[in-house]
């Protein structure tokens, strides 16, 4: 398989074979960067974090890349974006509005 | 009337001439469906009025039995079920933005036609269900917003939260294939030169509420898919004995019922912004901060919904931060009515029927507007809400905001839609009544409510001082339903009537003016050139004379400037039959499902997988050629079933963030039984890494197919698959295990969302691996190929989405199974 | 149309915020918190009139004076956008609408403290399909008439025992959703003796419309007089009243004992405490006054009056349901 660039229907160039295998090799260690956060225990405190970046940027690499988001312009960007964003919203508050029932408002026993 | 420009002098068979009956049931022409769409919405319309007029005869004085309480809460949960998904959303979007939105963007039908048809005829077997309940089983009576655990089978054990559940959850998916089907026609097939600050202001509002529907509809749809677990399968996401919580559903319905709010209002926004500058004679003021502000209003609309909630105990901080953005959700819906205003100030004035609304809705639409701010002062809600203020001030919103702004849009379209004129004298006789009737039945409301009445109560006592208002807003609503009857008088009058309405009555400013009345098929001759805003305007004037009076003034008629281009051969998308037959499956599925007989059930999914089936193998290339290929798209060359693949895969982020959601806050109230430590790390991992490993092969395989190699696209094709059932079989393994162990659907919360949320992602990577074996069939018969790269990027970007929200699943639901979510 | 709305607005609440002949009324404050409530009411309700005028006299202006009809000769202005007018109209109701959002944010927090007022009475309300349940905590219980003292701050804390419901006494304030699941509360403190009817404010099924209440706020030697009475226990039938000792023996030997509790009589617990039933002003949940005939009304078809409600219809001759009824009024 070569480097070269495929060129889409409409113009636009998408990767070629090689960086699908690069991207693919990142993927790789960023999971097992991330089972070996959930096994080593020292490292659980910073848990949470560790695991939503190494997440995040797994995310990012498939959306970018193998999604071609990278390469197809701001506009499927924006239709995939804001429906993201809005989503990410919505988990943030969720979990924020149940903690506080949680903490303030749950019967005892 | 004044007089009229005359009308175009070409004979062209309008969309509405030829064929018999099957020809409607098995159109697929945006024309066609928009006036099923209509047709359908204004019946229900009817009902829902009649079940208004009963509510009011009920309420004409205190301790009245003229319904008996069922009855009563059946009605009033009717009348909003049914306004909401079946008439408004149906007239806003189904009947008008159907029908003009290829008229207004020059295009010849919507992106995808057999969709927008399979979109109506959801939408009306979702209406049947909702109504089947009158037959058997009770019709819905847990009100329109079904507020849990009120729902639940223990409290509610009759059938028809069940009708509501089925007919909600059709009505939804309707709702969000037209949502996807018009975005993408907007994104895509707008006329050369129509840019986006060249649109329509109608435009406008459809493509904003359209992402709103995308976005919105998920959580409903979660929502019903936990309420149905629970009344069908004994699930407990709203019982609170298993450590779940009611409010729950009202998080998730209120995500989806306050961008609902704005689904339905912006059309209406949309369609004042149409007739006023048109019946003005002068363009619409601040064209960029109209559109700018009903994008903010749709930004703003999701950071809101707890404004429904704030008797519900959210605590302080989370109460202000809702009524803050609530507030400022006021500041783009001021700059509409001001824009609005300044649009008529310096006017010269064409006072139609379609005018007067319009000019109305102003009025009403800022005074639902002025006690929505109330409201949104939430010490203030608590003294309000759920009292008849509110029935007020929505109905100011809804009724005053959004159907004065359907009947000025009705009056305005109709003789495009139809080729006839509406009466004027009844129209103005219609609006006078309205008016008074909608305001003596609604604004006494705002005081009853003051005064403690609270809604939703099918009586009241004598002595609380309701009486003589009640009886008031019973007079008002009779005044109000003479006003609709005329309406229908009106349509049906103009129907049988013989007085042609000619193309542009209105001396209008959007294309759609452009082309005959009622329009033929195909819509556009020659797809029109747009030079500016209001493109016919301009085609008709000049630029130069933007206002066109001189021209006007002086009788002469204007001409089409396109009515001497030659007309190219023009390919129309073939008639079809499976969106109806497809529907009534799904019917059929829901029915069988309700009243608990299999083989209904059985019918109805082997209908509509049979018709499934049929629709692709109806055009055998794969491709939805709904237009002609000539057609330059003006989105920067961007494949028209590309943008509806992202728009659902936007809607889908939504669709698994409240589930995500739900598993994270319920992981964490289970009581007893088994928690997300028994969640099986090395098996799961494993599985990530085969997933991980189908997406690179399926990239691979869409290389292979853009080189034209034959081979390697087959066998990276094949191996996406296999792959994808290898992580199905791990699946299938750690559910099976879970079960032997005792981890059943029903054990605990923590069990049931696990269940849904990992079950939903599988049925995905299941009808992914459906999908990958369609392709793989096609290759190997030879029909992929470098010219249908396409359809394997489509099936790619399904594959790495189910791919990516099982990255996400795997981080937070099982590497963070330690984690509290509280 | 406004015109006339904006009239009747002024006229309707000249005689609105009165609560002779509208004991429900929000706009007639006897609480701290409604008091609050109704306070941040009129300055939004300033503002919005504020705001409706601007628009109005703007309508009226761009309909009737400065624009013309087809046909006629057209007006002169064409403009069709004016920064200086959408910066303006963008940024008035910005600051109108943080005039309204700083008291609005201190009223949520006032009225929402986090722990328990110093010295006050903490009341626990049970909301149940279609009645609601009081217990104090020197161990009353009540059903569907609180009583409370003057001056002395409530804390209500609201459990449910089914679905949802919302607990609103408008004069004494906002109301609070009765949440499965969950314990909200509700803190005030009454200023003005008298009785204030209350009611179910979130739908909950077949009699919402039927599940009322009423609060009584008394003097502080009213209240400690009527919680001695309320504590003392069951009055006993008094022997010369035959027709009561009649109906305490149909009473004891009745279904009504599986759910009803009358100290010292019986235990059950489903359904309101009996004990001083006779003291109350009205039964099933505030729909009926409490008179020997709508007593009878409601035994023999508790369902006509309240449909949906649990309670079974019981059929007694005549006598024997006199005898019950003056056993049960004679519980005060």
């Amino acid at each position: 398989m070569s480097e070269a660039a495929e060129t889409h229907e409409s113009g636009i160039r998408h990767p070629g074979a090689a960086t699908y295998l690069i991207i693919a090799a990142f993927l790789i260690v960023l999971t097992v960067m991330e089972i070996t956060v959930f096994y080593v225990h020292p490292l659980r405190p910073v848990l949470v974090p560790v695991l939503l970046v190494l997440g995040a940027a797994k995310f990012a690499l498939v959306a970018m890349f193998y999604m071609h988001l990278k390469y197809d312009g701001w506009l499927l960007t924006a239709v995939f974006g804001f429906p993201l964003l809005i989503a990410m919203v919505i988990i943030a508050a969720l979990l924020m509005l149940f903690a506080y029932l949680a903490h303030h408002a749950l019967p005892i026993g | 009337m004044a007089a009229q420009p005359k009308p175009i002098p070409m004979h062209q068979p309008s969309y509405l001439e030829g064929g018999g009956i099957l020809s409607w049931l098995t159109t697929i022409d945006h024309k066609r469906v928009a006036v099923m769409y209509g047709a359908s919405a204004l019946i229900f319309m009817a009902a829902g009025g009649i079940e208004a007029m009963a509510i009011r005869v009920q309420l004409w004085h205190p301790d009245n039995h003229a319904l008996s309480a069922a009855t009563y809460n059946a009605f009033f949960t009717m009348h909003g079920t049914t306004m909401v998904f079946l008439v408004v959303m149906p007239l806003l979007l189904g009947f008008l933005g159907n029908f003009l939105i290829p008229l207004q963007i020059g295009a010849r039908d919507v992106a995808f036609p057999r969709l927008n048809a399979l979109s109506f005829w959801l939408a009306l077997v979702a209406g049947i269900l909702l109504h089947l309940g009158a037959i058997r089983g009770g019709l819905p009576d847990a009100g329109w917003f079904g507020y849990a655990n009120l729902t639940e089978r223990y409290f509610s054990p009759g059938l028809g939260v069940d009708w509501w559940v089925i007919g909600l959850l059709v009505s939804g998916t309707s709702t969000v294939l037209t949502g996807l089907n018009f975005l993408t026609t907007i994104i895509t097939m707008r006329a050369p030169g129509m840019t986006y600050m060249r649109m329509p202001m109608f435009i406008w509002s459809l493509m904003v509420t359209s992402v709103l529907i995308l976005i919105a509809f998920p959580a409903l749809t979660i929502g019903l898919i936990f309420l149905l677990f629970d009344r069908f399968f004994d699930t407990h996401f709203y019982v609170a004995s298993a450590g779940a919580t009611p409010i729950l559903w009202q998080h998730l319905f209120w995500l989806f019922g306050h961008p609902e709010v704005y689904i339905m209002a912006l059309p209406g926004f949309g369609i004042i912004s149409e007739v006023l500058p048109t019946h003005a004679r002068k363009p619409l003021f601040g064209y960029p901060m109209m559109a700018y502000s009903m994008v903010l209003i749709a930004f703003l609309s999701y950071g809101v919904w707890g404004h429904h909630m704030f008797a519900t105990g959210m605590g302080p901080v989370a109460d202000s931060a809702f009524a803050i953005t609530s507030m400022l959700i006021a500041i783009p819906t001021g700059v509409k009515i001001f824009s609005w205003i300044a649009t008529v100030w310096g006017g010269s004035l064409r006072m139609t029927t379609a005018l007067y609304f319009a000019l109305g809705m102003l009025l009403e639409f800022t005074l639902g507007g002025l006690s929505g701010i109330m409201h949104a002062a939430a010490p203030i809600d608590l003294q309000q809400t759920d009292s008849y203020f509110v029935v007020a001030h929505f109905h100011y919103v809804l009724f005053g905001g959004v159907m004065f702004a359907i009947m000025a849009g009705l009056y305005y379209w109709w003789p495009k839609i139809t080729g006839r004129m509406l009466g004027e004298t009844l129209g103005k006789w219609q609006f006078w009544l309205t008016v008074i009737g909608f305001n003596t039945t609604f604004f006494p409301m705002h005081f009853l409510g003051m005064w403690g009445m609270p809604r939703r109560t099918y009586t009241y006592a004598a002595d609380m001082g309701w009486t003589h208002l009640n009886q008031l807003e019973t007079i008002g609503a009779f005044v109000l339903a003479v006003a609709f009857l005329l309406f229908y008088i009106n349509i049906l009058g103009s129907l049988a009537s013989r007085d042609p309405a000619s193309g542009d009555p209105w001396d209008g400013r959007s294309l759609e003016w452009s082309i005959a009345s009622p329009p033929p098929a195909y819509n556009f001759a020659t797809i029109p050139q747009v030079r500016g805003r209001d493109a016919w305007w301009i085609l008709k004037y000049g630029r130069a004379g933007s206002r066109g009076v001189a021209a006007y003034m002086s009788g002469q008629a204007p001409q089409n400037p396109q009515a001497d281009l030659p007309v190219a051969p023009i390919h129309m998308p073939a008639p079809s039959i499976f969106p109806l037959v497809l529907s009534l499956g799904v019917g059929t599925m829901g029915l069988g499902l309700i009243i608990d007989w299999y083989r209904i059930i059985l019918i109805g999914a082997a209908v509509m997988i049979l018709s499934v089936i049929g629709m692709g193998f109806e055009y055998p290339d794969f491709g939805e050629q709904s237009h002609d290929p000539e057609h330059a798209p003006s989105s920067g060359g961007i494949d028209l079933r590309k943008i509806g693949v992202w728009s659902f895969i936007g809607s889908e982020c939504v669709f698994f963030a409240s589930l995500i959601s739900t598993f994270i806050v319920y992981k964490s109230r289970s009581i007893g039984g088994p928690g997300a430590e028994v969640l099986n790390i090395p098996l799961t991992s494993f599985s990530t890494f085969i997933l991980l490993m189908s997406s690179l092969l399926m990239v691979l395989a869409l290389a292979a197919t853009q080189r034209g190699d034959r081979l390697w696209e087959r066998i990276w094709l094949g191996g996406t698959a296999a792959f994808g059932l290898i992580f199905l079989a791990g699946q299938v393994y750690e559910f099976t295990s879970f079960y032997r162990e005792g981890m059943g659907l029903t054990t605990n919360l923590f069990s049931q969302s696990f269940f849904v949320l990992v079950g939903f992602h599988g049925a995905h990577v299941a009808i992914g691996v459906l999908w990958l074996s369609v392709l793989l069939a096609a290759a190997m018969m030879g029909k992929l190929g470098k010219s249908r790269a396409l359809s394997v990027e489509l099936a790619g970007l399904y594959w790495h989405f189910v791919d990516v929200v099982w990255i996400v699943i795997f981080t937070l639901v099982y590497l963070m199974q330690a984690v509290s979510g509280a | 149309m406004i015109g006339r709305n904006s009239s009747m607005l002024a006229a309707l609440a000249l005689a609105g915020c009165s609560a002779k002949g509208r004991p429900m009324t929000t706009l007639a404050p006897k609480s701290d918190l409604a008091n609050w409530i109704q306070n941040l009411f009129i300055q939004v309700t300033l503002w919005d009139a504020l705001v409706l005028t601007i628009v109005v006299v703007g309508f009226i202006l761009a309909v009737f004076v400065f624009s013309t009809r087809v046909g006629e000769a057209a007006p002169a202005t064409t403009a069709s956008s004016d920064l200086g007018l959408e910066i303006a109209w963008t940024l008035g109701p910005a600051l109108i609408l943080l005039m309204i959002t700083i008291p609005t944010v201190r009223t949520i927090f006032r009225s929402q403290p986090a722990t328990p007022p110093a010295g006050g009475l903490e009341i626990k309300v049970i909301a149940h399909q279609w009645w609601w349940e009081f217990q104090y905590p020197d161990g009353l219980r009540t059903s569907n008439e609180m009583h409370i003292p003057i001056g002395r701050p409530i804390r209500l804390e609201l459990e449910s025992g089914d679905i949802i419901h919302s607990f609103w006494v408008p004069q004494l304030g906002g109301k609070r959703d009765v949440v499965p699941g969950q314990i909200n509360q509700l803190t005030f403190i009454a200023n003005t003796a008298g009785m204030y009817p209350g009611q179910c404010a979130e739908f909950c099924g077949l009699s919402h419309a039927n599940m009322r209440f009423r609060v009584f706020v008394d003097s502080p030697d009213d209240f400690a007089a009527w919680d001695k009475a309320q504590l003392a226990g069951p009055v006993s039938a008094p022997v010369d009243d035959h027709a009561a000792a009649a109906g305490a023996r149909i009473f004891a030997d009745s279904p009504c004992t599986t759910c009803h509790m009358i100290q010292g009589v019986s235990k059950g617990y489903l359904g309101p405490d009996l004990t001083h039933f006779g003291s109350r002003t009205t039964l099933a949940a505030g729909v009926l006054k409490n008179t020997p005939d709508n007593v009878a009304r409601w035994i023999a078809n508790p369902t006509d009056i309240k449909p949906g409600a649990n309670m079974p219809a019981m059929l007694l001759p005549g006598p024997k349901m006199d005898a019950l009824v003056a056993y049960l009024e004679s519980l005060k």
